[in-house]
């Protein structure tokens, strides 16, 4: 499947995003088009460095060179190349869909592009790559793939799928695909998952934080539209969320700051919730330049040496 | 209504639009989908309180303004309230306002104004109107009637003069100052000329003649519902006060008392129309002691009145013999009679002879001599004095001139001898007496048996007010200080002729009291009456409004006055010739009990004369219309510019 089916052209606007498969390579290129090392140390063929012996260490790494020369017990490291599994979970929930006038798509369409270009730079690099979904309409799971073949899988599952439902009470689905990932990734996978974090059932913490258990790398992106992350709007409002039945009558001014302040509490619950599982909370805005929000991603799962 | 003024009127209609345009706007609530809806806090602020305000003002001027277009597009056609003259082929028109000044005028009207604000507004209004060319006199109805503004084509001299009216309590000349009004523009040379009325309309019945009356302002005109206390004076420890009250209605449930006294309770009043006296305990701590109404009706401020010293009613002391000067049908000598008859408030003291003493004239004001025998030395001296203080004098010469004593004379009024002509004569004559009014004709065939000659005495300057048929004086006049002596060549009996039987005689003694009042000033006066003073005499007058200034006057003799005219009812302190002297000014109570008169519907009705007409309205409401759009976009920039600064505020978060 590589092209995106018509009716999903025109339910979705992609705005400046689109096409996703040509903006997906243009920003892997832009942010690293090669192969990448794991952080793991250990058994291997290329030299990692010297540490200091501490007991419990094989004494089949101890540099004997080293302790014959000077009289110091070291330990040699070995650089580890691996083939790790890149594990993307989308949110193609209802909210995702949403695009305020100052963003250049909606927030569904900058996850598809950041997750096609963690594909493709993933796959340049020779690493494998497995697609997960929670919420959403035509979605198509893929599992683990590596190849050029799967970057196009992969971009066409991403173009086909239609942000859709609401999650606001549905924790079975989201956990159903929890499990779905967690199947796929074994140790050392890097679980990707890109969410808008709004109006998910109670418990989604819990669920998506299990990710990171298992010697897997969890990195979530909270991917925002600018309206989110400034509330930028003025005079009296009223304003109806896109999955539940919240309605709010409300002043723009008068309920900026609260707001604000409720957004930056929900971060950082999510991300002390992450940490203690190993994982990281990456924020991204729609309107973010695409390459830097990759290299942040990158970073944050330490894909950049 | 053409159809062209109703289809301009019809734009009127367009105001709907922008109120379905507010209701529209304020139904379609500014809901947008915002997926962190749940972390958003609700919140009725200032601001869309504050927006709903805008709009609302804005729908406000909106419909107003479109409401002005069409008031535009209809005039000239539509009709104004304003008072205006229309003319007819655009000729200049002469006009005469009468502007009621009398205390009535003083009356709130329906709508809470007072009626001589709304008959000064009417004449400003007429003014308004009036063009070059036009001719424009004013006119006073107050007593006595006057011209404050001859006929003149300067519209800013009329303004002027309209400006300086001020009201007062005088009483009603309506009929003097509708005369005095055509008069002033009878010789103009409009062939338009009308009468313009701004008056109550209280007084006297009024003829319809050329130029025809117009009262604009019929609701001046409008029965109201008051009672006045206008006169109260000490009679030894008790209080006469006297009450005039428009109907029943406005008398029933109220009382008099006297301010501060709270010894003795109120006193109700008679729930009757018309005149009433009533009688109260005076406290004798009150000082300056004030009389009030309890209660309140259309006209307040005479609701209250101050007490007049007990010698405030004119004093006349009336020197006649009752057996000579008396009716065959017994009573009282015909001089107390007529000056009852008069009721003139006048407080009578006969007596038999003329005092010795000048205090003994004291509170009075007139003396009435009838049939003098000759008066002594001791008798003149205390009766010049009395003359010299402002006292008037008269004389009634009869038969007993010619038994004049040794050592009496009748100086001061006449010198030298004067005889008793006991032979038919023949009648006064009318013209001389012209000066005293309609009744002067009453006296032809007055079958005189005499009368005293005056011819043959020395008359010391006195001036000739009337005479007979033939020449021989019958009434003089002499001035002596700030008094007069009169001296009046017939009898007071009517075995002598019918001259007292006659309304000439009422008159004269009207003309005698009117002149005692005047130069006595007596010490309670009805508001518009004239207060004379010797010409050298320094004068302070302090009243309601402040001081007074006393404006010295010519008379007829070529001798001069000061005169003052109080126009405010209260109490007023003089000071002449460092002689403090305290003085009650009243008022008339035909101002409260003379109820206004019914002119015919032609006088009345706005189109009357064709006077009132289209207005133009449009440069006004074309600056209505002006002001309202820029007061729109005032408010626009307002809301623009406080938009702006809270989308600063965001981008600077």
């Amino acid at each position: 499947m590589t092209a995106p089916a018509p009716a999903l052209r025109r339910a979705l606007d992609w705005g400046k995003l689109a096409p996703l498969r040509l903006r997906a390579k243009t920003v892997a290129d832009g942010v690293y088009a090669g192969g990448h090392r794991s952080r793991r140390r250990g058994a291997g063929i290329e030299f990692g460095g010297q540490r200091s012996y501490v007991p419990g260490d094989d004494l089949r790494f101890i540099d004997r060179h080293a302790l014959l020369r000077h009289g110091t017990l070291l330990v040699r490291q070995f650089e580890t190349e691996t083939d790790r599994t890149l594990c993307l979970l989308v949110d193609a929930s209802l909210s995702m869909s949403y695009r305020s006038e100052q963003a250049p798509g909606p927030k569904y369409a900058y996850a598809a592009l950041m997750a096609a270009a963690l594909c493709k730079i993933a796959v340049a690099a020779g690493d494998r790559v497995s697609l997960d979904w929670f919420g959403g309409e035509r979605t198509v799971e893929l599992a683990t793939a590596g190849g050029r073949e799967a970057f196009e899988r992969v971009v066409g599952a991403l173009e086909t799928a239609q942000p859709s439902a609401d999650l606001k009470s549905d924790l079975a689905a989201l956990e159903r695909a929890v499990a779905r990932v967690e199947r796929r990734a074994g140790r050392g996978s890097t679980v990707i998952v890109l969410s808008d974090l709004l109006d998910l059932p109670e418990g989604a913490e819990v669920a998506l934080g299990s990710l990171g258990a298992r010697g897997k790398t969890l990195t979530v992106a909270r991917v925002l539209d600018p309206a989110e992350v400034s509330f930028p709007f003025t005079g009296p409002l009223h304003l109806r969320a896109l999955e539940g039945e919240a309605r709010v009558e409300t002043d723009a001014a008068a309920a900026r700051p609260e707001y604000l302040a409720a957004l930056e509490a929900q971060a950082s619950r999510w991300s002390t919730r992450l940490l203690s599982r190993g994982g990281s909370l990456v924020r991204l805005d729609s309107s973010e330049d695409p390459v830097k929000a990759v290299r942040k991603l990158l970073d944050s799962v330490g894909g950049l040496a | 209504m053409s159809f062209l003024v109703a289809a301009a009127l019809g734009v009127g209609l367009f105001v709907a639009i922008p109120i379905a345009a507010h209701l529209l706007r304020r139904g379609r609530a500014r809901e947008r989908d915002f997926p962190p809806t749940a972390l958003v806090p609700a919140a009725r602020s200032v601001a869309r309180e504050r927006a709903t305000l805008e709009d609302r003002v804005l729908l406000a001027i909106r419909a107003l303004l479109i409401a002005c277009l069409a008031v535009i597009g209809a005039t000239p056609f539509v009709q104004c309230s304003r008072l205006s003259l229309s003319r007819s082929a655009g000729a200049s028109v002469a006009f005469a306002l009468v502007v009621d000044d009398s205390h009535s005028m003083r009356a709130q009207a329906d709508d809470g104004s007072v009626r001589f604000e709304r008959a000064l507004r009417a004449a400003r209004e007429l003014l308004a109107s009036a063009r070059e060319g036009d001719a424009i006199a004013i006119v006073l109805a107050g007593r006595p009637a006057r011209l404050a503004l001859a006929a003149t084509t300067d519209l800013n001299a009329a303004r002027r003069a309209l400006a300086e009216l001020t009201e007062s309590d005088r009483s009603t000349d309506l009929e003097g100052a509708v005369g005095l009004a055509r008069t002033s523009i009878a010789s103009v040379p409009h062939l338009d000329k009308r009468v313009v009325l701004l008056s109550d309309l209280a007084g006297a019945a009024l003829t319809q003649s050329q130029p025809a009356l117009w009262a604009p302002v019929p609701e001046l005109a409008r029965p109201l519902e008051n009672c006045a206390i206008f006169a109260a004076e000490q009679r030894g420890r008790r209080i006469a006060a006297h009450v005039a009250c428009t109907s029943p209605a406005a008398a029933a449930g109220r009382a008099i008392s006297v301010v501060g006294d709270k010894t003795n309770k109120p006193l109700a009043l008679a729930a009757r129309a018309g005149i009433q006296e009533l009688g109260l305990e005076l406290d004798p701590k009150l000082e300056r002691p004030e009389l009030e109404l309890n209660g309140g009706d259309a006209l307040k401020a005479d609701d209250r009145c101050p007490l007049a010293a007990e010698s405030a009613a004119l004093g006349v002391m009336v020197a006649a013999d009752a057996s000579n000067a008396s009716v065959e049908t017994g009573g009282p000598p015909v001089l107390e009679q007529a000056l009852s008859a008069l009721e003139s408030n006048a407080a009578l003291h006969p007596v038999a002879l003329l005092p010795d003493d000048s205090n003994e004239y004291r509170n009075n004001a007139l003396l009435l001599f009838d049939d003098p025998g000759g008066i002594t030395p001791e008798a003149r001296s205390a009766l010049n004095g009395f003359v010299e203080q402002g006292g008037v004098a008269v004389a009634f010469l009869g038969p007993r001139v010619d038994q004049t004593p040794l050592g009496a004379t009748l100086e001061p009024f006449v010198h030298g001898a004067v005889h008793w002509e006991a032979k038919p004569t023949g009648d006064v004559d009318e013209a001389s007496l012209a000066w005293l009014g309609p009744e002067a004709n009453s006296v032809h065939d007055l079958k005189l048996s005499g009368r005293a000659g005056l011819s043959t005495s020395d008359l010391l300057g006195a001036r000739i007010l009337a005479t007979f048929t033939d020449g021989q004086p019958f009434l003089t006049e002499r001035e002596l200080g700030r008094g007069a002596l009169f001296t009046v060549a017939l009898p007071t009996s009517v075995e002598h002729g019918n001259f007292p039987l006659r309304p000439a005689f009422l008159a004269l003694l009207d003309h005698f009291l009117h002149e005692a009042r005047r130069r006595r000033g007596a010490t309670q006066s009805v508001a518009g009456s004239e207060w004379s003073f010797p010409n050298g005499a320094s004068i302070t007058i302090e009243g309601p409004r402040g001081a007074l200034v006393a404006h010295e006057r010519a008379q007829g003799s070529g001798a001069a006055l000061k005169s003052v005219i109080p126009t405010v009812a209260g109490r007023y302190t003089l000071r002449v010739d460092d002689k403090p002297e305290e003085r009650v000014v009243t008022v008339d109570p035909s101002e409260i009990t003379t109820l206004p008169q019914k002119l015919p519907d032609s006088a009345t009705q706005a189109r009357a004369n064709a006077a009132a007409g289209s207005v133009d309205a449009s440069p006004e409401l074309g600056f209505v219309a002006l002001a309202l759009l820029a007061l729109e976009l005032g408010v626009r920039a307002y809301r623009r510019f406080m938009r702006e600064r809270s989308s600063r505020a965001v981008t600077a978060h």
